[in-house]
């Protein structure tokens, strides 16, 4: 159990001791240590903290000050953390109740506060037919032990505050385990708020995703917050998400996220990926929100010839700001990544990236890239852009760049000058900017939200008159 | 005689404070095509431009008429959908546009100002693939993106294709045969003479003489210092050639 495994022996807690099964009962003590060593490590991340400073805000009291009183001393967490976490299976763009992922395997919800559980834990046989329901603290204890070879360093770069705060009070989630070889369809990982509209609140969501060697998935997660609708309040309050998943040799996993978080939301998330030999990982970010939030995507190449691509697009109007933080450690030999992400800024919206890859002594023959590209469609729209490398292996190559830059106007007068209009120009020249990242999205229903959000952006897309 | 396509009365523009042309007349009947030429920087590209609608270029006299209407306040895509092509000098790469969809709905801007019903996707594809066999065009290219790693014939290529899928009234071609080798303007040169009608004009603008063997003008036009200094037949062209520009008629504007 993670309370065992994790806290109570003075050693740092490997982050995937926090990654394991949703605790219950037995997990009191733990709770309380991980919010002690949470306020030990000074609490919320200001804009003083290095990792923190371009976000340009204090952090602190813009998004958490509501909720640092609030934080229970001893670590359960208060009643109005309510929220569930759903699990589900993704057909044709529609979401189908759980049943057998082929080839056997786990997919689960856990919760409190919502429908118990929703839409049902499930277990699967070889078979895909037996089924047995689970609750929280069920059994199944794997995934939190802590770490297989990955080594002190890498831990030290994927400690992080709002991790910890996570896990000590995360009150829903959900796992999705696909057995060796086995060719997972698509997936669905959701958070949503439960109880009364509107009303204020923080949510931690845990999800756990494990792909056994040589095995294939395509796992969705989605933070969408009720923004009211036609009638009724939209949601408020803070998400704070964490992921982690494990590929194993030789498997795939493709990953998309997605954030449409209503205004009054605030968003920190963190998706956290290990490689195995020869795995495959193409993770999309989709950053689609209308308020603050800052997405953080780690991916630890363990082994041997693993191939990570990393993809983000930030679609912002109004006074919409994202952070898009990466972290690519090379930990092992000829190691390839490739991470590009874009923001596409319209009226007062505001984007950081901050990309960081690090290649461990002995991780030779690495083939990393890094490239973030910022379309400013207004004159107040902001974006600041950071590329870190840290190189400590020979034969090695690594690629950074950033360009920012308005639409062109001579593709816009050469667009018109065929009959295309002002605006129509415009929006084909933003589409095939963001289309870069789009089309990375396999799935086509989260290709389907982002078009829509770029479709709902145009009346934004020019400054207004002076 | 029917009344120009084209009529351009003392235009004077200038671009950032600086008279590029200063005073040019020119007229160009239905039907006729007519060359302009002139040395380096006396403003034969300006002149494409403005008739385009490029902005960033200020108008400050003159006029600029296309069948009997007043052009120098439409919008580029105004113009474009009355009739107006300019081919490019320097055709502009634009990835993640595919090359297909993007004419296509140029196309159908066009037509749609014209009443006519837009062509759907079988329509269009079928004209494609006859205009693209006729100009002896990689199939291919028309479906990368807008001129996006071509090389500098088939951006001047793909610009004649352009002008023969919008089947514009008055053409303007601007320098399309610098950078063509001998084969490549050729193919250019007859996919524009195949679109040489009663109705419909060209202004081929160019440095050399070389074009005009291969799109016979019915008049050329010598522009230097901002302003038509000559105009003749075709044997203005081949004196050109022979004599040079010579000096501007006057000095430069500082």
């Amino acid at each position: 159990m993670p309370s065992e495994s994790g806290p109570g022996r003075g050693a740092e807690p490997h982050y995937l001791a926090c990654a394991g099964r949703m605790v219950a009962g037995a997990e009191e003590t733990w709770r309380r240590r991980l919010v002690g060593e949470f306020f030990a490590r000074g609490g919320f991340p200001t804009a003083a903290d290095e990792d923190w400073r371009h976000s340009g805000l204090d952090l602190t009291k813009t998004l958490y000050g509501p909720f640092e009183g609030a934080l229970p001393a001893n670590g359960t967490p208060p009643g109005w953390t309510e929220g569930f976490a759903s699990a589900a299976r993704l057909r044709n763009g529609l979401v189908e109740t759980v049943s057998a992922p082929a080839g056997g395997g786990l997919l689960e919800a856990f919760g409190r506060g919502g429908p118990a559980l929703s839409p049902g834990a499930t277990r699967f046989g070889e078979d895909g037919a037996s089924a047995e329901s689970g609750g929280n603290g069920a059994g199944n204890g794997t995934g939190n032990g802590t770490g297989n070879g990955t080594g002190a360093d890498a831990e030290g770069q994927l400690a992080h505050p709002l991790e910890t705060l996570n896990a000590a009070l995360s009150d829903c989630g959900a796992r999705l385990e696909v057995p060796a070889d086995a060719d997972c369809p698509p997936v669905l990982l959701h958070s949503s708020r439960s109880g009364e509209p509107g009303a204020e609140r923080m949510l931690h969501p845990r999800f756990f995703v494990e792909l056994g060697a040589g095995s294939r998935a395509v796992v969705v997660e989605a933070h969408e917050g009720g923004d009211g609708g036609d009638s009724g309040e939209a949601d408020s309050g803070w998400t704070n998400p964490s992921a982690f998943c494990r590929i194993g040799e030789n498997a795939e996993l493709h990953y998309l996220r997605l954030d449409r978080e209503p205004e009054r939301v605030a968003h920190t998330g963190r998706v956290t990926f290990e490689l195995g030999r020869d795995a495959r990982l193409r993770c999309t970010v989709f950053s689609l929100g209308a308020g603050r939030s800052r997405t953080e995507v780690r991916a630890l190449l363990q082994a041997e010839g693993a191939d990570a691509e990393l993809n983000g697009l930030f679609l912002g109007a109004r006074s919409a700001a994202a952070d898009h933080h990466t972290l690519v450690v090379h930990a092992a030999p000829r190691g390839s990544s490739r991470q590009l992400f874009k923001s596409v800024l319209a009226e007062e919206a505001r984007a950081v990236f901050d990309g960081k890859v690090v290649v461990t002594p002995g991780a030779v023959g690495t083939d990393a890239a890094q490239s973030n590209r910022t379309l400013l469609l207004s004159r107040r729209a902001e974006t600041h852009t950071r590329p870190r490398l840290e190189i400590n292996a020979d034969d090695v190559k690594c690629a950074h760049g950033a360009a920012i830059g308005r639409l062109d106007e001579d593709a816009l007068f050469y667009l018109r000058s065929r009959g295309l209009g002002a605006m129509d120009s415009r929006e084909i020249l933003i589409r095939a900017f963001a289309g870069e990242v789009i089309e990375r999205a396999g799935a086509a229903p989260v290709r389907a939200l982002a078009e829509a959000e770029l479709a709902a952006m145009r009346p934004r897309w020019s400054d207004p008159p002076a | 005689m029917s009344p120009p396509l084209l009529e351009i009365r003392g235009l004077e523009v200038a671009a950032s404070g600086k008279p590029i042309l200063r005073g040019l007349d020119l007229e160009i009947p239905p039907g006729e095509t007519h060359a302009v030429m002139g040395p380096n920087g006396s403003g034969k590209s300006t002149l494409a431009h403005v008739i385009a609608g490029r902005e960033g270029y200020e108008i400050t006299a003159g006029t600029i008429r296309y069948r009997g209407e007043d052009l120098t306040e439409a919008e580029p895509e105004e113009r474009a959908r009355r009739g107006v092509f300019l081919a490019f000098q320097y055709p502009v790469e634009i990835p993640g546009v595919n090359n297909t969809y993007f004419l296509k709905a140029a196309l159908n801007e066009i037509r749609k100002h014209r009443g006519l019903p837009e062509l759907d996707a079988v329509d269009f594809l079928s004209l494609m693939r006859e205009r693209v066999k006729a100009l002896d065009f990689d199939a291919d290219l028309v479906k990368r993106p807008v001129n996006e790693g071509f090389s500098g014939g088939e951006k001047k290529r793909n610009e004649i294709l352009q002008l023969s899928v919008l089947e514009p009234t008055l053409a303007v071609l601007d320098e399309t045969d610098s950078g063509l080798d001998i084969d490549a303007l050729r193919i250019v040169a007859d996919g524009v003479n195949r679109m040489r009608s009663p109705e419909r004009s060209f202004l081929v603008i160019t440095h050399y003489q070389r074009l005009l063997n291969h799109i016979v003008p019915d008049r050329v036009h010598v522009l230097q210092g901002g302003r038509i200094v000559d105009s003749g037949g075709g044997e203005l062209a081949l004196r050109l050639e022979r004599e040079g520009y010579g000096k501007p008629l006057e000095p430069a504007a500082v």
